[in-house]
């Protein structure tokens, strides 16, 4: 069996995340106050900060399917950090391939071959809810405590890239099938 | 025969017709004005004396801290303000303590349950971006005041730079949301 390769191209952070941003004021609540001539003087200042709500997608690597057994299911999962500072830690995360219409689809000029998505909220798994191109999967909360978990969890979900034995037996040999696999992750 | 003029006494009433007051002889009256001369100077000296002796601090001009909507929390948010710190001592010396309004006078900001921590930096020279890092209820000392006027009225118009910060590190790991607190300043002399 020829060589099947997929890479998905890593969507590296801006790319992939997009900011929706609740820009709440920064409202002061009180004013400065200025200290009197004494033997000691005391000021105070207000401090005000909004953050908004940010999600940050991070650890994704190429998807390499090599010498796959046309007769069996091709599988590849990976961890990968999705982090969201919502007061739930929740996101939402919408797929899209770079076949006709955003399709998971792997191509080598008109030769063309499906492949399916699955999501985890949960790092280290084999499987996951299925996406489908453009949709968006809602309700998934991260246990991310930093943006590209640096520190706390070293990762907060898993990526599972699938081809069917059934699209496998589909392909040429000693061909080379391309793609690419955005993944778009916004706070909830 | 005359009475001698130091036995002279004049007795009169005063305007409201209740005690007489003694006029002094001629000798008297000059040694009285002498005293009262004396007593008149301690007593313009007085004020001057006690300002000099005591050590006051005053610090004014203060702002608030607004950092606004932060887009970009992978980067540091630093706001510099350049205030007036007076102080009347013998080398204008003075010590600040800082103490902010989350547990235990700790530099952080509140929204509901979560905290974003920030950094507080002193300068005894106004216009600066960095200085001192400060630790919560510690007392930073040796520094020394170029006012000349306690609230800066004249003179120097700031003496000194209040620098927060918020590291790119809190901010990327805070909880979306508007944070707010006190930083309060406390100085003494020195």
């Amino acid at each position: 069996m020829a060589g099947i390769i997929m890479m998905a191209r890593r969507n590296l952070l801006n790319a992939a995340v997009v900011a929706v941003a609740i820009v709440a004021t920064a409202t002061t609540a009180s004013a400065a106050t200025q200290g009197s001539l004494g033997s000691t003087s005391t000021g105070s200042v207000s401090i005000s900060a909004s953050i908004p709500s940010r999600v940050r997608i991070s650890g994704l690597s190429d998807v390499a399917f090599s010498n796959v057994d046309p007769s069996l299911d091709a599988a590849n999962a990976q961890n990968v950090c999705v982090w969201s500072n919502t007061s739930t830690k929740g996101y939402r995360i919408t797929a899209s391939g770079s076949g006709a219409a955003n399709a998971f689809t792997l191509a080598n000029a008109a030769l063309v071959v499906p492949y399916t998505v699955e999501w985890s909220g949960t790092s280290g798994q084999s499987g996951g809810t299925a996406l489908t191109a453009g949709s968006a999967l809602t309700g998934l909360t991260s246990t991310a405590t930093n943006s590209n978990c640096a520190s706390g969890p070293s990762t907060s979900a898993s990526l599972i890239v699938k081809i069917a034995a059934a699209d496998l037996q589909g392909m040429n040999s000693a061909t080379n099938y391309t793609g690419t696999l955005t993944l778009l992750v916004a706070p909830e | 025969m005359a009475p001698p003029l130091s036995r002279v006494v004049v007795r009169k009433r005063t305007p409201s017709g209740s005690a007489p007051t003694r006029a002094a002889s001629p000798a008297r009256t000059c040694g009285l004005r002498w005293q009262a001369i004396g007593i008149a100077i301690v007593a313009l000296l007085a004020p001057q004396s006690l300002s000099a002796q005591s050590n006051s601090v005053r610090v004014t001009q203060l702002s608030d801290v607004a950092f606004g909507a932060l887009a970009n929390l992978g980067v540091d948010a630093v706001q510099t303000q350049s205030i007036c710190v007076f102080a009347h001592t013998a080398n204008d010396g003075y010590r600040v303590t800082a103490t902010g309004s989350a547990p235990n006078g700790a530099f952080a900001l509140s929204s509901g349950a979560s905290l974003l921590d920030y950094e507080v930096q002193w300068s005894p020279s106004p216009g600066q971006s960095t200085g001192s890092q400060l630790s919560p209820n510690s007392t930073l000392t040796g520094l020394t005041s170029s006012a000349t006027q306690q609230t800066c009225n004249n003179g120097p118009a700031t003496s000194a730079s209040l620098i927060v910060v918020l590291r790119s590190a809190a901010l990327s790991s805070a909880r979306a949301g508007s944070y707010s607190g006190t930083l309060t300043l406390i100085i003494g002399p020195e």
